[in-house]
């Protein structure tokens, strides 16, 4: 268009209703769109379109965002362990306070020392490619807090109770990837549901952690009993569904301990 | 070297873990978290209307941010990060989808999505049901009809991106984009004369 006498083309109007017009042709669109209704009935008909699309996308997918606190916690974990990655070492016992002196550095140095201890004192042993395999036999809170899936006593009690559901391949890698054992081989663990779905536990990554095989005293077996025990008391009314969930997803050992009155697996 | 840890132990492991013995968060550290804050809801949005899952959608999430902590450690270009972000996280979903396809995962290729899997065709609820209107059903139905690109402009759009951001984030020219976006909404016009 030459001139504000012409129409805006629908092209023009959205260029316009987007704000993406050159300055010097959006000053002429809207001497058009002032005196001009019908260009001004469509640029409004266009805006409608836009409206309805936008209504239906927000209003299918925002029911479906999760709350962001998990990933925001786990996001921050990593930060923290890549910045103690590339944080530089200091230069042997002639450091100079200076050079330590500013919260960052400590702080940084110190989550490495952190780092290393909890590396180091994870048992493990050689396998015959090479990987380390750690017999974990607990989970870490930053990687599995443990999800719920928001089912009731009833639904957990009911005639059709949730089972476990075998955890595709795929899934497991990328829990052993986030627990750095992604040479593992699957056999060596269980992927294993800090929550059971038989206690309300969710089909979430961050519910999922790989328990070790070769773990001798705390392995999934005994996990298993405590998962059947906590089921029982919830069903029998002793225990309410919310304590047993967070129970076992804060300190399953301990949460074994209390309900067999034992320091000690039974089996 | 590797022994056995016994359970007082584990339990002191467990709880400095949970007492966050870890350092204060650097400024950069801090800057993504706050981007983050700023951003994840969108991007998992865009990928969710794409067709990726939910736990695929955040774990690409995670991945891009990742990816922006090392892409601003390394002291590369700031200019228009929300682009980049969008950009980074188009690029891993394809090539996650790549990867997993292999696998037969449930994961759905971005845009290439069949249309019961987009979210204009998630099933309503009871409350949708009586919400919507056959205003709202043809818009389905045209939406449902459009070619894969031209879904990825609307969405993005919907989050609030430029036309320039459009066309960096899925390798097109700005005519291009703004031409795929009245297509698009000519056709919701049309529809809605009817």
């Amino acid at each position: 268009m030459s001139s504000t006498n012409s129409h805006l083309s629908d092209q023009e109007l959205l260029l316009a209703a987007d704000g993406e017009l050159p300055p010097a042709r959006a000053e002429e669109a809207a001497l058009h769109l002032a005196e001009c209704w019908t260009c001004r009935v469509r640029k409004g008909e266009i805006e409608e379109s836009i409206r309805d699309f936008v209504h239906a996308y927000r209003g299918n997918l925002d029911p479906l965002l999760p709350s962001p606190a998990g990933p925001r916690a786990l996001l921050k974990a990593q930060l923290a362990e890549m910045t103690a990655e590339t944080a530089p070492a200091p230069q042997g016992w002639r450091i100079r306070w200076s050079q330590f002196a500013t919260l960052r550095y400590a702080g940084a140095a110190l989550f490495l020392v952190f780092l290393g201890l909890l590396i180091y004192s994870r048992p493990a042993f050689q396998t015959r490619q090479g990987f380390r395999v750690v017999p974990v036999s607990f989970p870490e809170p930053s990687l599995t807090p443990g999800v719920t899936a928001g089912v009731n006593r009833d639904q957990i009690c009911g005639s059709k109770p949730p089972k476990n559901r075998i955890v595709p391949a795929s899934l497991q890698r990328r829990v052993f990837e986030e627990y750095g054992i992604s040479g593992a081989e699957p056999r060596a663990y269980e992927v294993d549901y800090l929550i059971t779905p038989a206690l309300g536990g969710a089909d979430d990554i961050r519910n999922l952690w790989p328990q070790s095989n070769s773990s001798a005293v705390w392995n999934a077996r005994v996990k298993d009993a405590l998962e059947d025990r906590l089921h029982d008391l919830v069903c029998d009314g002793r225990l309410d569904l919310v304590t047993a969930q967070r129970d076992i997803s804060s300190d399953w050992i301990a949460a074994y301990k209390k309900y067999f009155e034992t320091d000690r697996p039974l089996q | 070297m590797f022994k056995d840890r016994t359970i007082p132990e584990l339990a002191a492991t467990k709880v400095s873990s949970a007492q966050g013995t870890s350092p204060k968060p650097t400024p950069l550290e801090e800057e993504v978290v706050a981007l983050f804050d700023q951003m994840q809801d969108r991007l998992l949005r865009y990928l969710l209307s794409t067709g990726v899952s939910v736990q695929d959608g955040e774990e690409i999430v995670q991945e891009v941010f990742l990816a922006l902590f090392q892409h601003l450690q390394r002291g590369k270009s700031r200019r228009n990060l929300r682009a980049w972000v969008f950009q980074v996280a188009h690029n891993l979903s394809v090539k996650r989808y790549l990867a997993n396809r292999r696998d037969r995962q449930n994961l759905v290729e971005p845009g290439e999505a069949p249309a019961e899997h987009t979210f204009i065709d998630r099933a309503p609820n009871p409350e949708d049901q009586l919400a919507s209107n056959q205003s709202q059903a043809r818009l389905q139905s045209v939406f449902r009809a459009l070619p894969q690109q031209d879904r990825r402009c609307l969405s993005l759009r919907a989050e609030g991106l430029t036309y320039r951001e459009i066309g960096k984030v899925l390798d097109m020219s700005l005519g291009a984009v703004a031409l795929s976006l009245g297509r698009s909404l000519a056709r919701f016009a049309r529809v809605e004369e009817r």
